[in-house]
């Protein structure tokens, strides 16, 4: 399983290092990502669809959000 | 008297409609692709630019960043020294000389405009310019730079800084790479 802490950084950054994560990860494997930029929850959600990944969770936690991806 | 259509005759004619409309499909298929010109010499348009770009690379989508006019200035070196005539070297010192040397677009007071810019930047987490170019190499944007510019303003090969696969070209390489994308837009 693979993490990556976006929090404190802004658009484009989470998914930029949300789409190198997942270069580097196999198919089926779990990707958790938190980040706080306000933008994220919808554009986890675009880029889920966009890539054919698959959206596991998006939950908010104190002051960020979670986001559990699974690798097509 | 005329020999009925049989249905194999009918299934013949239908197959060939069938690959005569695939073959249109293809030819028509948008491609994934993002083309931006990138027209401007202005930090806050440069941004703009990149992030567009490195978002797009990272949901997947081919990136092209054609460099036209004021935009080449963002790709120069610092301190190269080019053989060059008398206007040429006037617009060398006059334009900016690289990604740190761009101006604003709006609220550039003399320079103190994108200091204050950068700093905000760097306090609310955006990523720099720099930073964001150095992405774009590594997710595989690609950037042409239009000779036609470069030529005009006199800026020269050895000038342009390095980026992975850089390449030059002109106006009708950008139109063949934009045509079937999907999105092209004018920065």
């Amino acid at each position: 399983m693979t993490a990556i802490d976006a929090r404190g950084k802004l658009c484009p950054m989470p998914i930029v290092l949300l789409a190198k994560a997942a270069k580097e990860t196999a198919p089926g494997a779990t990707i958790t990502i938190q980040a706080d930029d306000r933008a994220f929850p919808e554009d986890v959600k675009a880029w889920c669809n966009k890539t054919k990944n698959e959206l596991l969770s998006l939950a908010e936690q104190s002051g960020y959000f979670e986001a559990k991806i699974r690798r097509a | 008297m005329n020999s009925p259509i049989t249905a194999a005759d009918r299934f013949a004619e239908l197959q060939e409609q069938l690959a005569a409309l695939e073959a249109r499909v293809d030819q028509s298929k948008q491609l994934d692709r993002l083309s931006l010109i990138v027209f401007s010499g202005s930090l806050d348009r440069l941004i703009a630019a990149f992030v567009l770009a490195t978002g797009a690379a990272s949901s997947g989508m081919e990136v092209n960043l054609f460099f036209t006019f004021w935009g080449t200035s963002a790709l120069r070196r610092e301190n190269v020294s080019a053989k060059k005539g008398f206007i040429e070297k006037m617009f060398g010192w006059m334009l900016p000389q690289g990604s740190k040397k761009l101006p604003l677009s709006q609220m550039n007071f003399g320079g103190g405009g994108p200091l204050m810019m950068r700093h905000l930047m760097k306090k609310k987490g955006v990523a720099s310019l720099e930073e964001m170019m150095q992405l774009a190499g590594e997710l595989g944007v690609n950037v042409y730079v239009c000779t036609m510019s470069m030529d005009l303003l006199g800026i020269k090969e050895n000038e342009i800084c390095d980026y992975p696969e850089l390449k030059y070209c002109g106006v009708a390489k950008f139109l063949e790479a934009a045509s079937p994308g999907k999105i092209t837009m004018f920065l």
